[in-house]
């Protein structure tokens, strides 16, 4: 039996029409969804895509001595990119590139045919001529942007301290390091309209978005207080083969660094970026990263423990005009304290406290240290900033090695007296004898002065820091006219200079290695200031290993002397005698 | 003179009868001229760089307007009678030409498929394919003994539409085979199938499907991609981000003629699947309803011929084109829109490709004899 269903063939084109009006009327609803609800957000994300960013590098900031010098600064040079993508030519634009910049064809093709790349970056430093010529040959595909490698122009002058950059102009040491986010500045960009491949759309505009230059740095040193002392640091390295000579000119009233110099150097425009080892080894600042057992000069501050404590009434501190007994040696708790002279022919007898710093007679020092008692020594320490680090605006500062009080045996207490079972950076010790010559104030030593905007508006300045008071001022006049009496009657007379008041402090300390005296190493120092009744500078000379001769008085005071006296002339000071 | 009058009326008879509905040829024409305009805005850039030639896919587009304007000229006059007589013919020479696909020399394959024939000039057979099924149908469905709408009396319908189906299928083109599918399931509607039947029918289509994607692993993404295309915005997701990103920038007027950023080699096929996209960036919102409702008006008029059909041979032939064109382009838009998962189709008229625009100008033309036989 057949079925008959009966249909309306106009309802059903009706009905058709119907179904298809609702669903473009649909797609009418998501248009609007699409096109005007989210239009904006997807926008803002297919700009995204159509442009690319060059990178416009900023100006890093300059570093300038205390008087504007520049240290160091920057030079245009330029980074040659090429988008894969957009070379229309290959041939052209590999031997373009192969001739101006010293490139072998082959590896500049492989690298340039690899289009899943969007950006090669070709080379950078690139001299402004070379850069010139391939500007002009207008190669499809090729870019450049100005980059900066930085310049010193001193070369090596500072260099420890100074640090450098890595190709990146990121700060890799020193205060490059230190200052980094101060000197490098914000990257800029040039936005360019593109097609997918990155190739620019003609007639597009371009976007500028200027790159901000770094800040300045202006630091305390002075370039040529620093110049003298590098050279006087140079003829030390001649005449005494050592491993290494250093120095640090500071002024005592403030704690600004005004010199600091570490022999051997590298010229920072030149660095074996190659040679790690070599390259951490002479880029080390040692005066402020590395300790050393200081010796003798550590004896300054022993003595400004007991004139102190004298004057304050201590009875257990020694009177300035108490004699020291003349023996040569001292036992204490079964070891034996020896002083480096024979004590014979009458040297070394019937020492008052200043013929004990003149003679840098051991054992009068083992007698103050025993005297005062381990807990009102290592007060001083603590406020002669020992212990810990100075503060410095510097990476990588070390705090030395004291031990700490509670193990502290007056075996070691009689040592540390006289400058052995410690160790100190050569900062702290400056930093210290500073503060006993200068009145008492320990001031914490700062290398930056001053940062200021390209422009050159000032955006922070540091002052001089009292971090605490040492001693009285009436114990910081004593202690001068004793090391000035050291300077001019004593081991320091190396350093003496004629109508000048100069005052400072010798030592001569052995080397240990693995915890062991090595034999035939010292590190000979000298510390000096001047002038000595109201000092304006002070120096810490330190020439390690020197081959020879050895005492400080001889090998390092002289150098001292030469500094100073080329202060004076570049300051043209008057004397006083 | 009497004669020579007559016979003159007689050749324009079907371009000036009195009740000739010119509106879908007018929208058609407009339609396309719009579309060379676009594809003009869409491609000069990459058809500058690539082919050195700004102008090629308009130039390209232009000689294919211009010959689809005489098919046109043709089917419009064309009695639709002979359609009648010829119809299965008609079907039988497409689904050879879809065969010759898979002819060595004669197909062309394009990334992996093979979609094109040459034959001194090179076309889609399955272009073709969609309005011989639809005259077919047509023809069968007149034919049938009148009332009879038993399902296994329109079983032919279904067997021709699955034949052209499989074919397609074949070459791959999925997104042909949609629209032919879609285009069987209202020319059977039409010709009265019941509607559950129509539902048990789709029962079978979906699983077809689910098989179809199992198979092809790449087809389950696709789909994934269209529900979020900012997953994978570098693989599957490409293709919709870069739509959505010209049409999101259009806005409610656009950015201008000529103006489109996506155009710049972002959005692949710009000048002929994606260009609605490029209408969308460049027209806003405003322009791109616009565009829809001159396809709404041309359909509304298609169906319209169809239901003033002389007889129920040219309901259906009118029904069914009328059917191809709004498939299509509701499928395109949807696609471009992100509404459906992503499939390459032309739209209607408008998007660049000559064996697409001629079939649907020769399309329009026997829609408008459609007209003119009414009465």
């Amino acid at each position: 039996m057949i079925k008959y269903t009966v249909y309306s063939l106009q309802k059903r084109i009706t009905a058709s029409l119907l179904v298809i009006v609702f669903a473009a009327l649909s797609l009418c609803v998501r248009l609007f969804w699409v096109q005007v609800i989210t239009g904006k957000g997807l926008t803002l994300r297919a700009a995204e895509q159509w442009a690319r960013d060059l990178p416009v590098i900023p100006e890093r900031g300059l570093i300038t001595d205390a008087n504007g010098e520049i240290l160091a600064g920057n030079r245009s040079v330029y980074s040659v990119y090429v988008r894969p993508k957009a070379v229309t030519d290959l041939t052209a634009v590999t031997q373009l590139l192969s001739d101006t910049l010293e490139l072998s064809v082959d590896s500049l093709t492989e690298r340039l045919s690899n289009k899943s790349v969007s950006e090669v970056t070709v080379k950078r430093r690139v001299e402004k001529e070379v850069a010139d010529r391939i500007i002009a040959a207008n190669c499809n595909g090729v870019y450049l942007s100005r980059d900066n490698l930085r310049v010193y122009p001193y070369a090596d002058l500072l260099s420890q301290v100074l640090g450098f950059v890595n190709v990146d102009n990121r700060g890799q040491s020193g205060l490059e390091s230190y200052y980094d986010l101060f000197l490098r500045g914000t990257e800029g960009k040039v936005l360019t309209q593109t097609d997918l491949q990155g190739v620019a759309i003609s007639g597009a505009e371009q976007m500028y978005l200027p790159a901000i230059s770094g800040m300045t740095l202006t630091l305390t040193i002075d370039a040529k207080i620093q110049m003298i002392a590098e050279r006087a640091m140079e003829q030390a390295m001649r005449t005494h083969s050592p491993i290494g000579a250093r120095c640090i000119v500071m002024d005592p009233n403030t704690g600004a660094i005004l010199a600091m110099v570490n022999k051997p150097s590298l010229d920072l425009n030149d660095l074996p970026r190659d040679d790690i080892s070599l390259l951490n080894q002479y880029s080390r600042n040692a005066l402020v990263v590395d300790i050393y057992e200081p010796g003798s000069t550590f004896k300054i501050l022993t003595a400004c423990a007991n004139i102190e404590e004298y004057q304050n009434g201590n009875r257990n501190a020694l009177a300035p005009t108490h004699i020291f007994p003349d023996s040569r040696t001292r036992t204490v708790e079964g070891s034996t304290v020896k002083c480096w002279s024979m004590h014979l022919n009458g040297n070394h007898s019937h020492q008052t406290l200043s013929d004990a710093l003149n003679n840098s007679c051991n054992p009068c020092f083992v007698d103050i240290a025993l005297s005062l008692g381990k807990s009102t020594f290592y007060q001083y320490l603590s406020k002669f900033g020992f212990g810990k680090q100075t503060g410095i605006d510097f990476i990588g500062e070390q705090g030395g090695i004291l031990l700490a009080e509670p193990m502290v045996k007056n075996g070691d207490l009689a040592r540390i007296g006289f400058g052995q079972t410690v160790a100190v950076t050569p900062l702290q010790l400056i930093a210290a004898t500073c503060a006993a010559v200068n009145g008492g104030n320990y001031y914490q030593p700062y290398l930056v002065s001053e940062i200021s905007s390209a422009e050159g508006d000032t955006v922070s300045r540091f002052y001089p820091t009292l971090k605490n008071r040492a001693i009285s001022e009436k114990t910081s006049q004593t202690i001068r006219a004793m090391l000035e009496g050291v300077v001019r009657d004593g081991s320091g007379k190396h350093a003496y200079i004629e109508g000048y008041r100069v005052g400072g402090k010798t030592g001569t300390a052995q080397k240990y290695e693995n915890g062991i005296i090595a034999q035939g190493k010292y590190i000979s120092s000298f510390v000096g200031f001047f002038p000595a009744n109201a000092p304006q500078y002070a120096a810490l000379i330190i020439i390690d290993e020197p081959e020879g001769a050895h005492y400080g008085s001889t090998v390092a005071a002289p150098y001292c002397r030469e500094i100073f006296e080329q202060i004076i002339a570049l300051k043209r000071m008057k004397g006083d005698a | 003179m009497e004669k020579k009058n007559s016979l003159k009326w007689k050749i324009l008879q079907p371009f000036f009868a009195k009740n000739t509905d010119y509106l879908p040829a007018i929208l058609a024409f407009i339609l396309s001229v719009f579309g060379l305009v676009m594809i003009w805005s869409a491609s000069k850039y990459t058809a500058g760089k690539e082919v050195g030639d700004a102008f090629y896919f308009v130039r390209k587009q232009a000689f294919g307007l211009l010959f689809g304007a005489i098919v046109y000229l043709l089917t419009a006059k064309l009695n639709v009678q002979a359609f009648i007589r010829t119809g299965y013919l008609i079907w039988g020479i497409s689904v050879i030409l879809l065969l010759l696909v898979f002819v060595p020399g004669i197909g062309v394959e394009t990334l992996g498929a093979k979609r094109w024939i040459r034959l001194g000039v090179q076309f889609q057979p399955s272009e073709i394919a969609k309005f011989a099924f639809v005259i077919a149908a047509s023809v069968y469905l007149h034919k049938r003994e009148s009332r009879v709408f038993q399902f296994r009396v329109l079983l032919p319908v279904l067997i021709m539409g699955l034949a052209t189906c499989a074919l397609v299928l074949a070459e791959p083109n999925m997104s042909v085979t949609v629209c032919i599918a879609a285009v069987m399931i209202v020319m059977l509607f039409l010709g009265g199938m019941q509607v559950k039947h129509l539902l048990l029918l789709a029962l079978p289509m979906l699983v077809g499907c689910a098989v179809l994607i199992a198979v092809e692993p790449y087809r389950f993404k696709r789909l994934m991609a269209f529900i979020d295309p900012f997953a994978s915005p570098k693989a599957e997701g490409y293709q919709l981000i870069q739509s959505l990103y010209a049409l999101g920038s259009g806005g409610w007027f656009g950015v201008g003629i000529g103006n489109s950023r996506q155009k710049y080699e972002f959005l692949p096929f710009s000048e002929s699947d994606f260009i609605f996209s490029v209408i969308g960036e460049e027209l806003g919102f405003v322009g791109a309803v616009a565009v829809i409702a001159l396809y709404i008006l041309l359909i509304c008029r298609g169906f319209r011929i169809a239901r003033t059909a002389k007889n129920r041979f040219g309901c259906y032939l009118a029904g069914g084109i009328t059917a191809v064109i709004a498939i299509q382009t509701l499928i395109n838009i949807a696609v471009v829109t992100g509404s459906i998962p992503p499939t390459g189709i032309p739209l209607p008229f408008v998007s660049y490709g000559g064996s697409s625009l001629v079939v649907f100008l020769g399309g329009i033309g026997i829609l408008q004899r459609v007209s003119s036989d009414r009465n």
